[in-house]
């Protein structure tokens, strides 16, 4: 299976300003989050997977496709033909409707007119915006055009979707439903991903593996299992009723309190060799209510914070 | 702390009954110490453009720390906030910070805005346009500038606030524009999707900095999509939907309210099948799922949260069970808000 | 606490099993093909306006007045040798008649078509003007810009395509007419003879129209790119035609400057190549007092590269990942 991104020592500068420096990635196909604080580097990363920059020195390849060529060459226009870009810009055109967008996508893919149309249609129903095609663009809500910028990306069926900020300016609903049909694109058509997102959350709902960018360089690739640390001795227990009984009696047990917000939320850390059934029984002889107790391990934006040194 | 206060206003036959009514005075008996009136009441509020409804009857009581207000798209957040601003009128009823109606100007001292849209001069550098601002609040030349190097201080900018305002990244202008509302020290501040667009690590340091805000005893008013940092930052929420408050109160209890729907709870053994069996004696449980993934474990759907937590903690420790996780399912924003709003999740 | 992601797992994929995704095999065609559909669909955005209609509807009155005159000019030396015309009792000479329609040269001849474009241009700035602020303007205030350079197609081939599709308008505002015109002088007169003989005043029509394509869409397309919105361009586009036009008579009708001083006035260069194409006689061009054709062509050459190079410093395809 080939790997699906895979960069060399790949470093882009613009003048005296380093914007990538020493970009060593190799991804397999699947769903990928790009994780990054702001001046990271991500949005030069996607230029140069698209062909739109070149590396000042490195190899790179998207599937078959080597980067650094002839910013107009064939080789360029084959690259960009593996790839449906969402931007996170408005990037509509006002005054056409969504079939109409849609299909001059389709056609500027290089899609024949009447292919183009019929993908439109068929691309717009999969993604709920049946309805909605035959209005103009402008008059679409938020959750619309964001899948109407969705649809545009899909329409010549790219094997890799680069999408930036997906959900940006969605309410919650209207992100579930980007996320369930990212995913399912993803999953049930054999599409990779290639999730760029400031909101972590998505990134946990949909990837697999994340990439996180700092200062130019790559700080941490892998899937997220791998590199969220397993705490084995710590807990997160949600408590209600007689708590400063419950914590005297966890204390002397050998459990320590480590951060407590005040209403009854604490993460724990407990001794090798503790059984959970512990903390039930100090619980009934208390008079505690456990409502829940979580293993705590890192979180992705615990990993983000310590990774990128903050 | 706000008060613990409950209601859900969708089951009310007239609509929303609101969590709290100002008493009306008696006209002949003495009047009772009144006590401070409210930072801001919202008392039956109605709101139209034209034919079109944007808030309907809403009724909102804040006295103190952080309110998150989250809702669909459309719901009437942004018309709420701006009339809580003294920007709007309404229509019906009447909206008032400290008993002064809110377009008084002697309230809108009390109040500081935090839009979502940027509306900015582009050539000027952050300072500058901040003490525009500071002038345009009436302060003189040395006052504004002083209350600007301690606004721009107080949200991290002060390095920073020379470059013009072109060239910010997004964390950048969202202080500047919590810069400008705390120029006046309100009482109130009043964001509107203040998280919106910034990098994780700008997020971590925008909630501290509200934390810091509202410890010093202001208010905080935070209309969000992201309930994920909103739940970090309080535990106190208004939901509304189609101009409507639908619920006001802490996470628990809108939860506990709703009583339509059990909760769902995973719990991680390592026998889940024997404990299936425990724990469908149990008269709160409903129904009990085997989970699927990685870990066995069981999915109980349970009524009376509180009831089946104390049954099923006498459960565990009479059958020594070990039990290596217990979450609750739906007790978040986000589940809260699917059920709240029929959860089809179309938009 | 407990800040889960949204559970996707649960959620049924709704049109799933129905409507699947199908894929899509087949062999795509180059970024010309691409060009070619954005000046088409550019086009198709363009006519939906209503001001355009109302701005083809002035052309057209343009077009018909031209039309009719030629028509009129060769019946009415017939109808008033045999008969008199009176106006209010007054008998009319056919002098003064067709002094105007004289003025205009309507006589199937070079000038015809030279003039008609000259006033047909009054309808095409202004159309030119929209076009500019819907076609490029909109894409830059809008953010459109991403959606099409993310797109295997180079910066030069959105160029083009906008340049094509604003070519279709003028064709559809000038060359169409023009053309039309000619063949209707050819009805009117002897058929066999006008058509054979005239046959480079077709060519010199084509390529009069050419000279506008080129040099106004480039134009346009630079100073929309400029300028985003309507109003900015429009007032720059009355300072590149309007202005300099009142300049140039004021200075050299006026007060005697040299003639190089109508180099100024875009539109009056355009109409010297075009002239040119059409081989018209220079002593025959009206008001008198003109530079010379290559001044005229090598100013409308600068014109273009000027707009070339701005759009290629301009129109980069990395802005459009921000």
């Amino acid at each position: 299976m080939t790997s699906l991104i895979e960069l060399t020592a790949v470093t882009r500068t613009f003048g005296a300003f380093v914007a990538l420096a020493d970009i060593t990635l190799s991804l397999p196909p699947g769903r990928i989050g790009l994780l990054g604080p702001n001046g990271a580097g991500k949005s030069t990363l996607l230029k140069l997977l698209m062909g739109l920059l070149t590396p000042t020195s490195g190899t790179g390849r998207v599937l078959d496709e080597q980067l650094g060529g002839d910013r107009d060459s064939a080789g360029n226009w084959r690259l960009r033909r593996l790839i449906g870009f969402m931007p996170e810009a408005d990037a509509l055109v006002p005054g056409l409707t969504g079939v109409e967008y849609v299909s001059l996508a389709g056609e500027l893919y290089g899609l024949p007119r009447r292919e183009a149309q019929r993908r439109a249609h068929e691309v717009l129903s999969y993604l709920e915006l049946e309805e909605a095609r035959y209005r103009r663009v402008e008059e679409y809500s938020a959750g619309m055009k964001q899948r109407v910028k969705l649809a545009q990306a899909v329409v010549h069926d790219p094997p890799v979707l680069l999408l930036d900020e997906p959900t940006s300016g969605l309410d919650p609903a209207g992100r579930d439903a980007m996320l369930r049909l990212i995913k399912a694109l993803a999953i049930d058509h054999g599409k990779s991903v290639l999730l760029s997102t400031h909101l972590l959350a998505d990134v946990e709902a949909v990837c697999e593996r994340v990439v996180i960018l700092a200062g130019g360089r790559v700080r941490g690739q892998g899937t997220v299992r791998e590199l969220c640390a397993r705490r084995q001795n710590r807990y997160r227990i949600r408590v209600q009723g007689e708590l400063d009984r419950f914590r005297q009696e966890l204390t002397a047990a050998g459990a320590t309190v480590l951060s407590d917000d005040g209403h009854g939320e604490w993460r724990l850390a407990v001794p090798s060799g503790w059984a959970n059934l512990t903390f039930f029984q100090l619980a009934h002889t208390t008079g505690a209510l456990i409502r829940a107790l979580i293993p705590d391990d890192e979180t992705l934006e615990e990993l983000f914070l310590r990774t990128v040194g903050v | 702390m706000p008060p613990a206060d409950t209601s859900l206003a969708a089951n009310a036959p007239s609509g929303a009954e609101g969590a709290r009514r100002a008493p009306l005075p008696s006209p002949t008996a003495a009047p009772p110490p009144t006590p401070d009136p409210p930072l801001l009441l919202f008392e039956q509020v109605s709101k139209w453009y034209g034919t079109v409804l944007a808030l309907n009857q809403v009724t909102l009581e804040l006295t103190g720390g952080i309110t998150g207000l989250v809702g669909a798209n459309g719901a009437g957040k942004s018309t709420l906030l701006r009339m809580a601003n003294g920007q709007l009128k309404p229509t019906l009823g009447r909206v008032t910070i400290r008993g002064l109606d809110a377009w008084d100007w002697r309230a809108r001292r009390r109040v500081g805005y935090c839009p979502d849209l940027d509306a900015f001069y582009e050539d000027l550098s952050g300072r500058q346009f901040v003490w525009t601002l500071a002038r345009l609040c009436g302060y003189t030349r040395a006052e504004a500038t002083e209350r600007t190097e301690r606004v721009l201080e107080r949200v991290g900018m002060r390095e920073r606030a020379n470059r013009t305002l072109r060239g910010y990244s997004k964390g950048m202008r969202q202080r500047i524009k919590l810069a400008q509302a705390l120029l006046h020290d309100p009482e109130l501040l009043i964001l509107d999707e203040p998280l919106s667009g910034i990098d994780p690590i700008g997020r971590q340091e925008l909630l501290e900095l509200f934390q810091q805000l509202a410890s010093q005893g202001k208010c905080l008013l935070i209309s969000s999509h992201e309930l994920e940092a909103l739940e970090k930052l309080t535990n106190h929420v208004a939901i509304m939907a189609r101009g409507r408050i639908a619920a006001v109160g802490t996470l628990r209890q809108i939860r506990d309210l709703l009583e339509d729907y059990p909760l769902s709870v995973r719990i991680d053994v390592d026998q889940p099948r024997e404990l299936a069996r425990a724990v469908l004696a149990l008269a709160e449980v409903q129904a009990v799922s085997l989970a699927s993934g990685d870990t066995p474990g069981l999915v109980v759907q349970a009524r009376h949260p509180k009831r089946f937590f104390q049954a099923f903690g006498r459960l565990v420790v009479e059958q020594h069970v070990e039990v290596h996780r217990v979450e609750p399912l739906d007790e978040s924003a986000h589940a809260i808000l699917g059920y709240l709003l029929g959860g089809s999740g179309r938009t | 606490m407990t800040n889960q992601p949204p559970n996707t797992d649960t959620m049924p994929a709704q049109t799933d099993t129905l409507l699947r995704y199908r894929p899509w095999r087949g062999t795509p065609h180059g970024p010309l093909f691409a060009t070619l559909a954005m000046a088409r669909v550019s086009l198709r955005l363009l006519l939906r306006r209503r001001l355009m209609w109302g701005l083809f509807a002035l052309g057209l009155l343009v077009f018909f007045f031209f039309f009719y005159a030629q028509y009129l000019m060769v019946w009415i030396e017939t109808q008033l040798r045999t008969e008199t015309v009176r106006f209010a009792g007054v008998p009319v000479t056919i002098d003064n008649l067709t002094r105007f329609l004289k003025r205009l040269a309507l006589d199937g001849s070079v000038h015809t078509f030279g003039n008609f474009i000259w006033f047909q241009g009054y309808v095409l700035v202004i159309a030119l003007a929209l076009a500019g602020s819907v076609l490029v303007g909109n894409d830059f205030y809008y953010g459109s810009l991403p959606f099409y350079l993310a797109k295997p197609i180079g910066r030069w081939h959105y160029i083009l395509g906008k340049c094509l599709a604003i070519g279709g308008l003028m064709t559809l505002l000038v060359t169409f007419p023009a053309i039309l015109l000619w063949i209707e002088a050819g009805l009117l007169y002897d058929w066999k003879s006008y058509y054979f003989d005239n046959f480079d005043l077709l060519v010199g029509i084509v390529g009069y129209s050419l000279v506008l394509l080129v040099t106004l869409s480039l134009l346009v397309v630079a100073t929309a790119v400029w300028l985003r919105r309507t109003v900015p361009l429009v007032l720059v586009w009355m300072g590149v035609f309007v202005y300099p036009q009142l300049l140039s008579t004021l200075l050299v009708d006026g007060l005697n400057f040299p003639d190089e001083w109508r180099l100024i006035d875009l539109w009056n260069n355009l109409y010297l190549c075009g002239l040119w194409c059409l081989q018209a006689d220079p002593a025959t061009i009206r008001p008198p007092g003109q530079p010379e054709f290559w001044q005229a062509g090598l100013v409308v050459a600068g014109v273009c590269a000027a707009s070339l190079l701005y759009l290629r410093r301009r129109v980069q395809a990395v802005e459009i990942v921000t």
